[in-house]
């Protein structure tokens, strides 16, 4: 059985015309962190918010843990449908401590034990007496974090949890945030507009845009094999060349010559498609078939991104996005040639 | 009726629910969010109490008839009109002129105690018009001191004939009020101006324009908001008043009303009051139009403080400037008031009869703002937590009786007691509640302003961890605005120990605040009756100051 199911939803706000959220169908099996990922305005936040109950759609179904808590006739408000909430901006009662907090919506008898037990789990024993202000973002989060967990909650919903945190507090958190949800078995919907929070912590991606679902599915293969160019330039920086499948249904004809894929969507032969190099996979090869010109370049300590402009065969040039290794010494001018792996070559539909 | 869905998600039946129709349709309206009953009952029931002594007086008017219509049309409204008016233009324009340049100078000048004054220029706010009136009248008045040291004075006398100075009139009613109204012109430019960001002024130097240059393209065009924000505040208080205009003997349309309903001329009453809401109405409409045309923005990250600059030589002038205003705004009323205090409480008069008028007050304002912060709560937490059109035309209607004079509330509490609630009417209760329907606004304001520092989260939080609504209001919401409702009580307090003509018209007989004691005594020039009365009502007035500068 799914922990989230939604079936059909749509959501359209008042006294607005376009659909914030439209025929969108999710299923996030037990246990699993999913993230839904879209730039602002996809229709991801109106999504979560219609899991936690704090939205009504206009069609479709929502169920928590195999029970409706909201379709056409039936809306279950949100303090009885047990889903825990991480809000973008934590949402801390400011007039509680941190020991408050967490227990403010704990009922049972073992409220101090399951207190304890909650602050133990995020790491903040000893800082009970603290109020909100008195924490760093990361603290706050934490607190948060153990707010909607000490009820044990079906799932947890986490509203761009990482936003407001710095580089450094943002990689770590990711880290202690994944952990922290999988040692309590819990299921987890994480919102974010960030394609590195969502590589890094999910088991599934759900890419959204204009609110509905662009591509499901592992973080490896939401970036290395995306199902169109949406998403193949939303997750990460890649190439887009246009194309038609070749025969054998293995490569991919363009002006750049055939180039080899591994996975083509179920593309038959012939079909006009868009093709995707990331640029990881346009590798540096002596006397390699793609050669071109070095029009800029940045230097960014782990790597240098450059700008290729490449010739093709009908006297055209293309700009390809690069990365070359950060010991290489290039000017601009130089001429280098590549080789494509084919194992971050994704095909596109076009549509 | 489920094999449309298909065998799989048997699991997923839900069952029908008659109504789903209008049930949907009303959480539609409330964008998913309805409020409870409780609360939503709560709130209109306010709105109502806010907004239908002021219907009534709408209706009463419509009800009057052709013929005194026409008669008022003819013989009073127009003279009305210019009076009220010109009165307006002049304070307004007054005022704008003193609060700009002060708020200019303290704020952008080296002019010596700049910190000092920031303070003290806003002192003129505890001083209720009326009060600083009773002042006047007695310094330049018709027997006042001036007069007499200037008829004691042969010099005077040949040199520039009789005494000059009439204080009941037009020229007399608009320094009065100019004088104790420009802090609020005053406040809002200086708040506006400390907020500016120097980055603008210096980036206009670097495009090449000198400093009086930057004053007339960068710095005025940018006050622009503050200065019309505090002009519509000046004007809706000129057209309110009620207590300075007619001890001053000046006659707008709040004076007009009130001598109407004196003489018991009720209808003729309504109508006056009609015209007088349409011109409130009318300049507030003329607010909106500003506001939605001039919206600045300013970039907060870059904010640096403004640069001062240096006055040279026109040190000592401005500074002369700055505490002639002060002198007469401040120092002149309140050292007449303590010296008539002085002599009257020498000749006995704290009395058990005014104690009795000081206790009446306390009474009334204190059931007012009580009233005041339990009702505004309820508006409030509809208006910033379930936004939709009815809890905006709540609020809107329980802002009604701030925006119109005092004397238009009391003619509608005057209609709704004597024709339905006549058991009511004649008591002291009645007049709690008129200063409720005058004052709530500024609770409203005092709770707004602290609910919108609490995140909306907070309340989606407390209620994804399984709290109603209602327990989130009061575990979660109530503790958090909780200083701020207090603040807004006590302002509604001393407002209400300010209000006179409500209280005037609507008291029950021998029921006498130390506003209506200061009227009384003033008119009858018993001086060092009325002083002690005054003096207490400003310093009652001094206990909300500091929040009421905070907000600016």
């Amino acid at each position: 059985m799914y922990d989230i199911e939604l079936r059909s939803v749509s959501k359209t706000y008042a006294g607005t015309r376009t659909r914030a959220v439209q025929d969108l169908s999710l299923a996030v099996e037990k246990g699993d962190i999913v993230t839904l990922l879209g730039p602002s305005g996809c229709g991801k936040t109106t999504t979560l918010r219609l899991i936690a109950g704090f939205e009504w759609a206009d069609k479709g179904i929502v169920a928590l843990g195999g029970r409706v808590v909201g379709d056409a006739n039936t809306w279950v408000p949100p303090e009885k449908r047990g889903a825990g909430m991480v809000f973008q901006d934590y949402a801390l009662f400011p007039h509680l401590n941190v020991f408050n907090n967490v227990g403010f919506g704990y009922k049972g008898k073992d409220r101090l034990q399951r207190i304890m037990e909650v602050l133990e789990l995020v790491d903040l024993r000893g800082y009970e007496k603290r109020y909100p202000h008195q924490l760093s973002g990361g603290q706050q989060q934490r607190v948060a974090l153990a707010r909607a967990l000490a009820r044990r909650p079906v799932v947890v919903l986490l509203d761009e949890p990482f936003s407001n945190l710095d580089a450094d507090m943002r990689t770590h958190m990711r880290a202690e945030i994944k952990r922290i949800i999988k040692e309590t078995r819990t299921t987890a919907v994480f919102v974010s507009h960030d394609q590195k929070d969502a590589l890094a912590i999910s088991d599934r991606i759900v890419v959204m845009r204009d609110g509905a679902i662009q591509q499901t599915g592992t973080p490896r293969e939401i970036y290395q094999f995306s199902a169109n160019r949406f998403v193949a330039t939303f997750v990460g920086t890649t190439n887009i060349l246009e194309g038609k499948m070749a025969p054998g249904g293995q490569s991919v004809v363009t002006d750049l010559g055939e180039i080899p894929c591994t996975h083509t969507h179920g593309l038959t032969t012939h079909q006009e498609v868009f093709i995707s190099i990331r640029p990881d996979s346009l590798e540096r090869a002596y006397d390699g078939p793609i050669k071109g010109r070095v029009k800029e370049y940045t230097y960014t300590g782990k790597a240098i991104d450059a700008t290729i402009e490449a010739q093709l065969p009908n006297a055209k040039t293309k700009d390809l996005l690069v990365h070359l290794h950060p010991e290489e010494v290039v000017q601009v001018g130089d001429v280098l040639s590549f080789t494509v792996l084919p194992n971050f070559v994704a095909v596109l539909r076009r549509d | 009726m489920n094999d449309m869905t298909g065998p799989h998600n048997q699991h997923l039946v839900t069952v029908g629910e008659p109504f789903s129709f209008l049930r949907r349709k009303w959480y539609k309206l409330w964008r998913d969010t309805p409020p409870g009953p409780v609360l939503l009952i709560l709130g209109l029931a306010v709105a109502s109490i806010m907004s239908i002594p002021i219907l009534y007086v709408i209706w009463r008017s419509l009800l009057a008839g052709h013929a005194r219509w026409l008669r008022l049309l003819d013989q009073r409204i127009p003279q009305l009109l210019w009076n009220t008016l010109s009165l307006a233009a002049a304070v307004t324009a007054a005022t704008l002129v003193l609060g700009v340049s002060l708020a200019w100078l303290v704020i952008r000048t080296d002019v010596p105690g700049r910190a000092l004054w920031r303070w003290l220029l806003a002192l003129p706010l505890v001083i209720p018009p009326y009060v600083g009136a009773v002042s006047y009248i007695i310094v330049l008045g018709r027997s006042g001191w001036a007069r007499n040291a200037w008829i004691n004075s042969s010099w005077l006398m040949d040199r520039f004939g009789p005494y000059p100075v009439h204080i009941h009139s037009f020229w007399g009613v608009s320094f009065v009020l100019a004088m104790f109204t420009f802090p609020y012109v005053y406040l809002i430019t200086s708040a506006s101006l400390r907020k500016m960001n120097r980055n603008f002024e210096e980036a206009a130097r670097s495009l090449g324009l000198n400093g009086a240059g930057v004053f007339w393209k960068i710095t005025l065009p940018s006050l622009r908001p503050a200065i019309g924000a505090g002009a519509i505040l000046v004007s809706l208080y000129v057209l309110s008043d009620f207590g300075a205009i007619t001890m001053l003997r000046y006659v707008t349309f709040t004076a007009a009303i009130y001598f109407q309903r004196v003489a018991l001329d009720t209808a003729g009453a309504a109508i006056l009051s009609l015209v007088l809401m349409a011109l409130t109405v009318a300049i507030l409409w003329l607010e909106s139009l500003t506001r939605r045309r001039s919206r600045y923005h300013q970039t907060a990250n870059s904010y640096r403080e403004p640069s001062v600059l240096p006055l040279g030589r026109w040190k000592p002038l401005a500074l002369v400037y700055v505490v002639l205003v002060f002198l007469f705004s401040v120092v002149l009323p309140a050292s007449v008031l303590v010296f008539w205090s002085h002599t009257g409480i020498r000749m006995g008069a704290l009395d058990g009869r005014f104690w009795r008028f000081a206790f009446n007050s306390l009474k009334v304002s204190g059931i007012a703002a009580m009233l005041c912060m339990l009702l505004a709560m309820p508006v409030i937490y509809l208006k910033t937590r379930y936004p939709s059109v009815i809890s905006t035309a709540i609020e809107k209607l329980c802002y009604a009786g701030y925006a119109l004079p005092g004397v238009i509330v009391a003619l509608g509490f005057i209609f709704v007691f004597n024709n339905h609630l006549s058991a009511l009417y004649g008591t002291f209760y009645v007049v709690a509640l008129a200063l409720v329907v005058r004052f709530l606004p500024q609770a409203l304001q005092a709770g707004d302003a602290a609910l919108s520092l609490v995140s909306p989260g907070i309340d989606e939080a407390a209620r994804g961890l399984g709290y109603p609504p209602w327990k989130v209001l009061l575990t979660v919401v109530l503790p958090n605005v909780l200083p701020g409702v207090l603040a807004g009580g006590s302002l509604v307090f001393v407002s209400s120990m300010k209000e006179l003509p409500a209280t005037l018209l609507l008291r029950p007989p021998g029921f006498d605040t130390l506003a209506v004691r200061v009227y009384y005594e003033a008119s009858e020039a018993i001086y060092h009756l009325a002083a002690p009365a005054a003096l207490l009502i400003i310093l009652v007035s001094v206990i909300p100051l500091r929040y009421m500068l905070s907000r600016y």
